[in-house]
């Protein structure tokens, strides 16, 4: 028997060669007369005798198109259609259907179930050529958007891992989390909301009996903050501190090196800016000389266990340019601690919206007030606790300086 | 997106900035926002802070970044820092870089009496 073709070639332009069809008809000869237009096309046709070895044959041979029966025993063309859409897979599965022509009726609870588009029995090669290019193109459509799919995931994740490469060595740069400097031990803790972070601290023996430390804050966070707080965490070495804040013997001076940093990075078109607390201290005196630029004020844990802040207030550094950053100082002996935690703490909110805030802050450095190794843990653990395991939409440290009472 | 309310005495246009918080996430919108302002010839800017409730470190930064835009050419006023607003102009000390009022009615009769 021969059938008319009116298409002899392969469709022009629309690669269509090894795309799986599924053909599904309870009657053989209309199976291999669609199979054999579809061949021609250039697709590779599966026949499927009814519906459940049609949804068999979609599901398992990987087929995104389906030309399927209405009128099929066991499982109709309905069925088969709604099933296909419950599956709910990655790609798309394009079904036309084929009626009768009293199905009219039909049709509506066939577009209902899912389906895409319909064909009248008998079918006929243009007829049929049409509908499947129209599907063609689709498919080269849905072809040409996974690839960019794939590409942009594959740049996500080429970012993601220099992402993650950038925060380790962010974190190379911060202090050990416990350290000792003479009669002076200092804890830490650092949490990145965001793998990269804004935050950096650091402590040194200035020599002179003079131990010098710093936490900064970058505005904002991620990527652009992190640049900031690395190129500070780079430049603020022992010896670039103590040039700046020891000029003067027997007076520290930490807004001179404030002022400095400020006069650097200040820039009149850019938004970056940072928040400080830059402190010095003294053994001789057992005082601390400190410069407020922004930071949240520190907390002083006294050994009876009463705590003060520690700061007024002053200007964030490279925000405007010409400031007047202060000098303060306060008594700092040995047996107490000085408590610096950034403000991610601070405004670390509850799922209610409540922020964490001052009070609960000096309850938890109170609990630990004659332990202050364990206070940037303890934190983190309230916070943690506080948040209900929400990661902190903002960077945290937490920098205890402890004085060890004399033996 | 802020309500501005222009047309009162003297020039003043007073900014709702028509949220509760004002963060990293919309920080830059809203500053964005009042420069657009400015290239309207609002050049009297009252920020009512009153429904505000949280400004981050980046929320400063657009302030700041408004009042560098205006420079000399006009001003730019707050009031009714409430709560932890207001703590957060006071330790970053911004209430010696803004002209800064407890109330709207405040903030109107002072800007009113130097056109």
């Amino acid at each position: 028997m021969r059938y008319w073709m009116p298409i002899s070639t392969p469709m022009q332009g629309e690669e269509v060669h090894g795309w799986l069809v599924v053909v599904a008809d309870d009657d053989a000869f209309q199976r291999s007369y669609a199979s054999a237009i579809l061949r021609k096309l250039g697709f590779i046709p599966i026949e499927a005798a009814d519906g459940v070895e049609a949804l068999a044959l979609v599901r398992n041979a990987g087929a995104q198109l389906l030309i399927c029966d209405l009128d099929m025993p066991g499982l109709d063309g309905h069925e088969v259609v709604r099933q296909i859409r419950a599956d709910r897979s990655e790609a798309y599965v394009h079904i036309l259907m084929v009626t009768g022509s009293g199905q009219r009726g039909e049709r509506d609870r066939a577009l209902e179930a899912g389906v895409d588009d319909f064909m009248a029995k008998p079918l006929d090669a243009a007829s049929l050529t049409a509908r499947v290019r129209s599907v063609t193109r689709l498919l080269a459509h849905e072809k040409l958007l996974a690839e960019r799919n794939r590409t942009i995931a594959e740049a996500k994740q080429r970012i993601e891992d220099d992402i993650r490469i950038a925060a380790r060595a962010q974190k190379r740069l911060l202090p050990a989390p416990h350290a000792e400097l003479g009669d002076t031990q200092f804890h830490s803790a650092f949490q990145p909301s965001n793998i990269l972070s804004g935050d950096m601290f650091a402590y040194y023996d200035l020599g002179d009996g003079m131990i010098g430390f710093y936490a900064i804050d970058v505005a904002g966070h991620g990527v652009n903050a992190s640049l900031l707080s690395v190129s500070l965490g780079h430049l603020l070495t022992s010896d670039y501190f103590r040039s700046q804040v020891a000029t003067q013997p027997g007076s520290p001076d930490p807004a001179a090196l404030v002022a400095r940093l400020n006069e650097r990075f200040f820039d009149a078109d850019g938004q970056d800016y940072f928040t400080m607390f830059c402190g010095v201290i003294c053994r001789a005196t057992d005082r601390l000389h400190y410069c407020q630029a922004g930071y949240p004020p520190a907390l002083l844990v006294s050994d009876d266990g009463a705590i003060t802040p520690v700061g007024e207030g002053g200007f964030p550094v490279a925000l405007i340019g010409q400031m007047d950053f202060q000098n303060a100082s306060v008594a700092f002996p040995q047996g107490s601690s000085l408590v610096l935690l950034s403000d991610g703490a601070h405004e670390a909110e509850d799922a209610a919206g409540t922020a964490f805030d001052d009070s609960r802050i000096a309850e938890v450095v109170g609990a630990s007030a004659t332990t202050p190794a364990n206070i940037p843990a303890k934190m983190l653990a309230a916070l943690t606790e506080w948040r209900n395991g929400i990661p902190l939409d903002d960077d945290l440290s937490v920098l205890v300086c402890e004085r060890r009472s004399k033996p | 997106m802020i309500k501005a309310l222009p047309g009162h005495e003297n020039g003043i246009c007073v900014v709702d900035p028509g949220l509760e918080r004002l963060t990293a996430a919309n920080a830059t919108a809203f500053r964005d926002e009042l420069i657009a302002l400015l290239g309207n010839g609002e050049d009297r800017l009252l920020v009512d802070m009153s429904a505000v409730e949280f400004v981050d470190s980046s929320g400063v930064g657009a302030m700041v970044g408004v009042l560098k835009k205006i420079g000399n050419r006009g001003e730019i006023a707050i009031c009714s820092l409430t709560g932890n607003v207001d703590k957060m102009f006071r330790i970053t000390r911004m209430d010696k870089v803004f002209a800064i009022y407890p109330s709207r009615a405040a903030a109107l009769a002072a800007m009113s009496e130097r056109p």
